[in-house]
């Protein structure tokens, strides 16, 4: 078979099977970076908080997430899910082995990975804010939620797109960790792809080939994003 | 209380300490409506943590803050620290207060209008509309209409804090109070922003000027009080301060400050 057949969206071709993982490896990535933008700013948040228990909580998090392998804290959530879910089923009076679904346990683990860098990104981003633009909000009569709202959130979210940009593109070669649970995103079905057909070397490239466009295409948003923001900082309005 | 209809503002034996060193040693002041009272000092005598004082930004050790007659509820908590007990009355409060900061700090993230309607917008609780239609009105006044649409970081340092005085306008304040408003201005940029300051005082609002001015403090503000290691050194109409220099701190920071003039 050469390779267009192999590549066809036909009976005998992976194209279909592709491009549906592809999609799951962006639905997965997506998911985990809100599960790691919520985590992380929570972290964030901690880390700079004036109470230092707050302060000790954050650290250990960094620690523990970015000094475990990936690989390694996905197993833990996959097979300590399986545990627990294995536990609450027998105390209700199940029987036999129970499937933690790949999807969740992947987004979750993916994403607490991705916290642990997020919250890095918020911190520094938080400090660059310049403090006088949420002093004139307290003294304008704001409530605290209108000053995270209109004023914290805006600017933080400026200063940290760069630093996400990295993260995105960390957590999208992690999703491909995933694989090792079953769940069928790019990484799976190229070795599946491969695996079938004894063109290995193919699908592997073709697999790579398909990453790339995942983070080539996400840079360029990233960058026109970072563009728009900018915006406002440039000093002359027409150029 | 019959005095609190005269009186926009009173404030009472403010004390702060950073760590060991006690900035402010119980400053009283009294602004009825229509006043525009210069506070001068040396740098470092506390005036602008007296003026950050009065809205909260700092919370005081000690003292009392009332406002067009209502009193702000402080608590000692169990440090024995000062501090607001009712955060809806502070927030009120603060809105009742215009605040113009050494540095600006317009919302950068914001334009020139968005920056003047934010306040009557959120905090207010105002029409969209209503409040663009008053923010115009507001931006022909700093002579900044056709700047509507632009951001903080494409204007001057001048043009920037004539936006943050149309900001605090918006809000219709009680008071208005300014936090050294030129010292971080070019020195040809500050007669544009003195200028929009001497027509407020004109049209009768009641100002706090923190200034290091002496031209506006001499000929503009009907008060001056003078500061100096923490206390009230000296205070009264200008004439009085500047015609009779009361007291011999006094005499040595207007030399001083003439001698700059002169170098």
């Amino acid at each position: 078979m050469d390779l267009l057949q192999l590549l066809s969206f036909g009976e005998h071709g992976w194209g279909a099977a592709l491009l549906k993982a592809a999609g799951m490896t962006v639905l997965l990535t997506l998911s985990a970076l809100v599960v790691g933008a919520l985590v992380g700013s929570a972290v964030a948040a901690a880390k700079l908080s004036r109470r230092r228990i707050f302060r000790y909580i954050g650290d250990v998090y960094s620690i523990l997430f970015r000094g475990i392998p990936e690989l390694l804290v996905i197993y833990l959530f996959y097979f300590g899910g399986a545990t627990v879910m294995g536990a609450i089923h027998h105390w209700f009076g199940g029987e036999g082995f129970v499937d933690t679904p790949p999807f969740l346990v992947g987004a979750l683990a993916v994403g607490l990975i991705s916290a642990s860098y997020q919250a890095e990104v918020y911190r520094g981003a938080y400090l660059a804010v310049a403090k006088g633009e949420l002093e004139a909000a307290l003294a304008i009569g704001m409530t605290w939620g209108m000053r995270i709202r209109r004023v914290l959130i805006p600017q933080v979210w400026r200063y940290a797109l760069p630093g996400l940009g990295n993260v995105w593109q960390m957590t999208l070669k992690d999703s491909a960790l995933i694989s090792v649970i079953g769940l069928v995103e790019l990484m799976r079905a190229s070795q599946v792809a491969a695996g079938s057909s004894r063109q290995y070397f193919t699908f592997y490239i073709v697999g790579g080939a398909c990453y790339l466009i995942l983070t080539g295409l996400s840079g360029r948003l990233f960058n026109i994003a970072e563009t728009r923001v900018q915006r406002t900082q440039r000093r002359n309005p027409n150029a | 209380m019959n005095q609190s209809i005269e009186t926009a503002l009173s404030v009472s034996n403010i004390c702060k300490s950073f760590g060991s060193v006690q900035v402010l040693k119980g400053i009283s002041l009294d602004a009825h409506r229509g006043d525009v009272i210069s506070i001068l000092g040396a740098s470092g005598s506390g005036k602008s943590t007296f003026l950050r004082c009065i809205n909260l930004l700092e919370s005081p050790d000690e003292g009392r803050i009332v406002l067009d007659g209502e009193v702000i509820e402080m608590k000692h908590n169990a440090n024995g620290r000062l501090l607001p007990s009712n955060t809806r009355q502070v927030e009120a409060m603060r809105s009742k207060l215009g605040m113009v900061f050494q540095s600006f700090n317009l919302w950068s993230h914001m334009t020139v209008l968005q920056n003047i309607i934010e306040g009557p917008l959120r905090v207010l609780k105002r029409s969209r509309a209503e409040c663009i239609e008053e923010a115009e009105q507001l931006l022909h006044k700093v002579g900044l209409f056709d700047r509507r649409d632009y951001y903080p970081a494409h204007l001057s340092g001048g043009q920037q804090q004539r936006v943050a005085i149309a900001r605090a306008l918006a809000m219709n304040p009680q008071v208005m109070l300014f936090d050294e408003p030129t010292s971080a201005l070019d020195p040809e940029l500050v007669g544009e922003v003195l200028r929009v300051m001497r027509s407020l005082a004109e049209e009768g609002r009641t100002m706090l000027v923190v200034t290091h001015e002496m031209g506006f403090a001499r000929h503009v503000s009907n008060r001056v009080v003078f500061m100096a290691q923490g206390v009230i050194d000296a205070q009264g109409t200008p004439d009085e301060l500047f015609e009779g220099l009361p007291t011999e701190r006094f005499r040595q920071f207007v030399a001083s400050h003439n001698q700059r003039a002169n170098d």
